[in-house]
């Protein structure tokens, strides 16, 4: 239509949650998946008992008190899934805060003003990018010891890269529309212009990213406690309790798989979620 | 008809595009579709994928609006029109048909290489391979510059008589139609309202919304004096179901039997043609609509010195040597005094828009002086709807020009500004994407008007407008600069827009001035040649 002459794709810049329902079933699955297992993570103290403590016997069966049994020391094992989980989501979350706040900002600044600013400020994160992520991780855990925070600040350290990018680009492409020319001309503050003119714009990507991304870290923070990256024992770490518990695989399959699962089951919903997150934000056909 | 040029004329919305699409057997699977669209023998909405794919391929062409978007990029031309034609020797034939100058070597160009008027050639050429009994061309020139139209327009024609297809062309425009349709068919919230031959239709036209559509035409002939004739209120939401007709609360003639009932599309009586409207006599009368003329000029102010002015943008660093600096204003000197209105008149690559982005500072000349008299210029974009940030609320947007005040007062400039333009205060809560496309137009408006500039600049701000729109926009500025008594310079490749604006007419071609003067004098006497050709090329109306 005549229109859309020179007009910019259609972008939704509104999230309206009645959209979730014309979403595609495994989408909205895996939004409700993720809403249980947040849900799940957060009540953990009530739900559970205290992961750290020998609640039984060793290799407990499961039971009413105890659903997954217990492991090797007599700690309860849905217990310490729980708080696993609530870890793992609680980490992917700090990370990826860290990287909209600080990539955001850089990338923000980076795009509006341009030049030589922007120059400096992306060499910067290409070199913070060509960083190898798992090996920044145990050099950091090797040089402060291992626990989960040293991990997840060599995690974090690598990641925010991507952010800065990514709304560095949107800026970019926001700040050649006319209503950045119009605003300018309007004679705002070149506050007001970068926060209520041209942020906004980049918002829906970042959290499209935001949500897509839980699931690679959430798998990633478990490799790196798989590898004895994280807290040192008794901590209920997915990760590392799935390492641990890989001795009794054959005996008593429960320990080592059910934080495999919990691992599983959080990036099968996050990716699910994620995409969901992203078809809500996508014009409609 | 085989043979034959109709013209679908419609406002956007009115469903054209749909029914092109239809056409084609292209519309997706979402539609809801009944009943019938017959190409070749067979029924493009009931027959299966296959079988559409083979009358498309069999006798069917298609020329769409941008043909940037249309053409595969990463091809050579020379492939694309060869895919359709056949052979690469037939390809060469049909650039040649389609007026491409040297075809052998357009051949091996990729559609980036090319003008807009050689893509939209390449298209055409590609819709004419395999000798198709039907065209369907959507608004084949509105991207194209006029004197480029033209060209094209005059290409269809030929097409017609060369090859003998029929060809329906799909537009906004009632001066495209008029200037090669053979047969038109208006199209109203999603119904044909009059169809009829092109000369019956226009010279006299049977349907209230035809006759509004032409009166509200900006044409080198309407009255400067006046304001221009509008058509009320917006278009409706064509899915709308209900039983009454759908152009009722626009139309100066409506009764009370127009919203009770629906009026089918009947036989004209008094010469050939359809149309769908209750009373026959009626519409003929409406061309004596009058229309108020403008106010006094109250207080002229602003200004706009440019002197020798040069803009030269760094050559891009191509990767096998550049080819230096492109020049897009070389040496301007332009004088706009006080009030006064300046038509800046010239096609894409002028330097027409560099000239308005240098005034309004958002281009530093590489020499030569601009001044605006300190105040800075306010601007109305091509695009109004995307000149206005989309997530903010209507509200915000116009206040950001009056963060200055108190906070008491800025409400009283809203509220004033709004009324100004016929703005209902709710439009306040909304967000761009909530209004229609003519209060985008009057927010736009208003958000350069809560402080009245000294200058304000207007960039193409009617040519993406259906007629009636285009001509309130127009009828708002004019009114706006009286009242405010700021100066304007409009940029447009209009000539007729133009002269309807502006005391005094600016043309403009490869970054300088080749002719000034007063509206009228360059309008009936062009001095320069190149003024002549852009005269020339907007569509004739043949009424």
């Amino acid at each position: 239509m005549i229109d859309a002459v020179g007009a910019a794709p259609a972008r939704k810049y509104h999230l309206r949650l009645a959209a979730a329902r014309r979403l595609p079933g495994a989408e909205q699955f895996g939004l409700v998946l993720m809403a249980v297992l947040v849900g799940l993570a957060l009540l953990a103290p009530l739900i559970a008992s205290d992961p750290t403590v020998a609640v039984a016997g060793s290799f407990a069966p499961p039971s009413a008190s105890h659903p997954l049994g217990t492991d090797d020391i007599g700690q309860d094992v849905f217990a310490r899934v729980l708080y696993g989980m609530r870890t793992s989501l609680a980490a992917a979350a700090i990370v990826i805060a860290f990287g909209v706040v600080v990539g955001g900002a850089i990338g923000l600044v980076a795009g509006a003003r341009g030049g030589i600013v922007d120059a400096l400020l992306m060499r910067l994160t290409d070199a913070a990018l060509a960083l190898p992520g798992p090996v920044m991780a145990i050099a950091i855990v090797a040089a402060l010891g291992p626990s989960l925070r040293n991990t997840v600040v060599a995690v974090a350290l690598v990641w925010w890269p991507w952010y800065a990018r990514l709304v560095r680009g949107e800026v970019r492409a926001l700040a050649a529309r006319p209503h950045v020319d119009a605003a300018r001309l309007s004679g705002v503050s070149r506050r007001r212009l970068l926060l209520r003119h041209l942020l906004p714009g980049a918002v829906p990507p970042v959290i499209v990213a935001a949500s897509l991304d839980v699931q690679i870290l959430v798998l990633t923070l478990a490799g790196l406690s798989f590898l004895g990256l994280g807290s040192p024992p008794p901590a209920p770490e997915l990760g590392a309790m799935a390492a641990r518990g890989v001795d009794y695989l054959f005996g008593y399959p429960l320990v080592p798989l059910a934080p495999g699962i919990a691992v599983f089951l959080i990036a099968v919903a996050a990716n699910l979620a994620g995409d969901g997150v992203r078809d809500l934000f996508d014009a409609q056909p | 008809m085989a043979g034959e040029i109709v013209s679908i004329v419609g406002e956007s919305g009115s469903g054209k595009t749909v029914l092109g699409l239809s056409l084609l057997g292209l519309l997706g699977s979402s539609a809801q579709i009944s009943g019938s669209v017959i190409v070749d023998g067979v029924d493009m909405i009931a027959a299966d994928t296959g079988m559409t794919r083979r009358v498309r391929r069999r006798a069917l062409g298609a020329v769409f609006q941008d043909p940037m978007t249309s053409l595969n990029p990463t091809m050579r031309v020379g492939r694309q029109v060869a895919e359709s034609a056949g052979t690469e020797r037939e390809a060469l034939r049909l650039l040649g048909a389609v007026g491409i100058r040297d075809p052998a070597r357009r051949l091996r160009a990729y559609p980036h290489e090319l003008s807009g008027g050689l893509r939209q050639r390449v298209m055409i050429a590609i819709a004419l391979a395999g000798n198709p009994k039907l065209i369907v061309a959507d608004e084949p020139t509105t991207a194209l510059d006029v004197t480029v139209q033209a060209q094209v327009l005059d290409l269809f024609r030929r097409i017609r008589e060369d090859v003998g297809c029929a060809i329906v062309l799909i537009t906004h425009d009632l001066g495209v139609a008029s200037s090669v349709a053979d047969r038109i068919c208006v199209l109203y919230a999603g119904r044909v309202v009059e169809l009829g031959g092109s000369r019956a239709v226009l010279a006299d036209p049977a349907h209230p919304y035809s006759a509004s559509l032409l009166t509200s035409r900006i044409t080198l002939t309407a009255d400067r004096r006046v304001e221009l004739p509008t058509i009320r209120g917006e278009p409706p939401d064509p899915r709308s179901e209900e039983d009454s007709c759908s152009f009722a609360p626009r139309c100066p003639f409506a009764e009370p039997v127009c919203v009770e009932r629906r009026p089918l599309l009947t036989q004209v009586s008094w010469r050939a043609g359809a149309s769908a409207c209750h009373f026959e006599a009626g519409p003929r009368t409406i061309g004596t609509a009058v229309t108020p003329t403008w106010p006094p000029q109250l207080k002229p102010r602003g200004a706009a010195i440019l002197e020798d002015v040069v803009v030269r943008f760094p050559a891009s660093r191509a990767l096998f040597g550049g080819t230096g600096a492109f020049e897009a204003l070389s040496g301007v000197t332009l004088r706009v005094g006080a009030g006064e209105s300046v038509a800046l008149v010239g096609e894409s690559g002028s330097g027409k828009t560099t000239l308005l982005r240098t005034l309004a500072g958002f281009v530093q000349p590489t020499s030569g002086r601009v001044d605006t008299g300190g105040s800075m210029p306010q601007m109305v974009f091509q695009d109004a709807g995307a000149s206005l940030t989309p997530w903010l609320r209507v509200g915000e947007l116009l206040e950001d020009r009056v963060r200055a005040l108190p906070r008491a007062e800025r409400r009283e400039r809203l509220v004033h500004v709004l009324r100004r333009l016929g703005l209902p205060e709710e439009v306040l809560g909304a967000r761009p994407s909530q209004l229609s496309g003519g209060q985008r137009q009057r927010v736009a408006l208003a958000r350069a008007v809560i402080d009245p500039p000294d200058l304000l600049l207007c960039d193409e701000p009617i040519s993406a407008l259906d007629a009636s729109l285009a001509a309130s926009v127009l009828n708002l500025l004019g009114r706006l600069r009286r009242e405010l008594g700021f100066a304007m310079i409009f940029v447009t490749h209009d000539l007729a827009a133009a002269r309807l604006v502006s005391d005094r007419i600016v043309v403009m071609t490869e970054g300088r001035i080749v002719e000034e003067g007063p509206t009228e004098r360059v309008v009936t006497a062009p001095a320069h040649d190149y003024t002549r050709i852009l005269l020339e090329s907007v569509p004739e109306f043949v009424a």
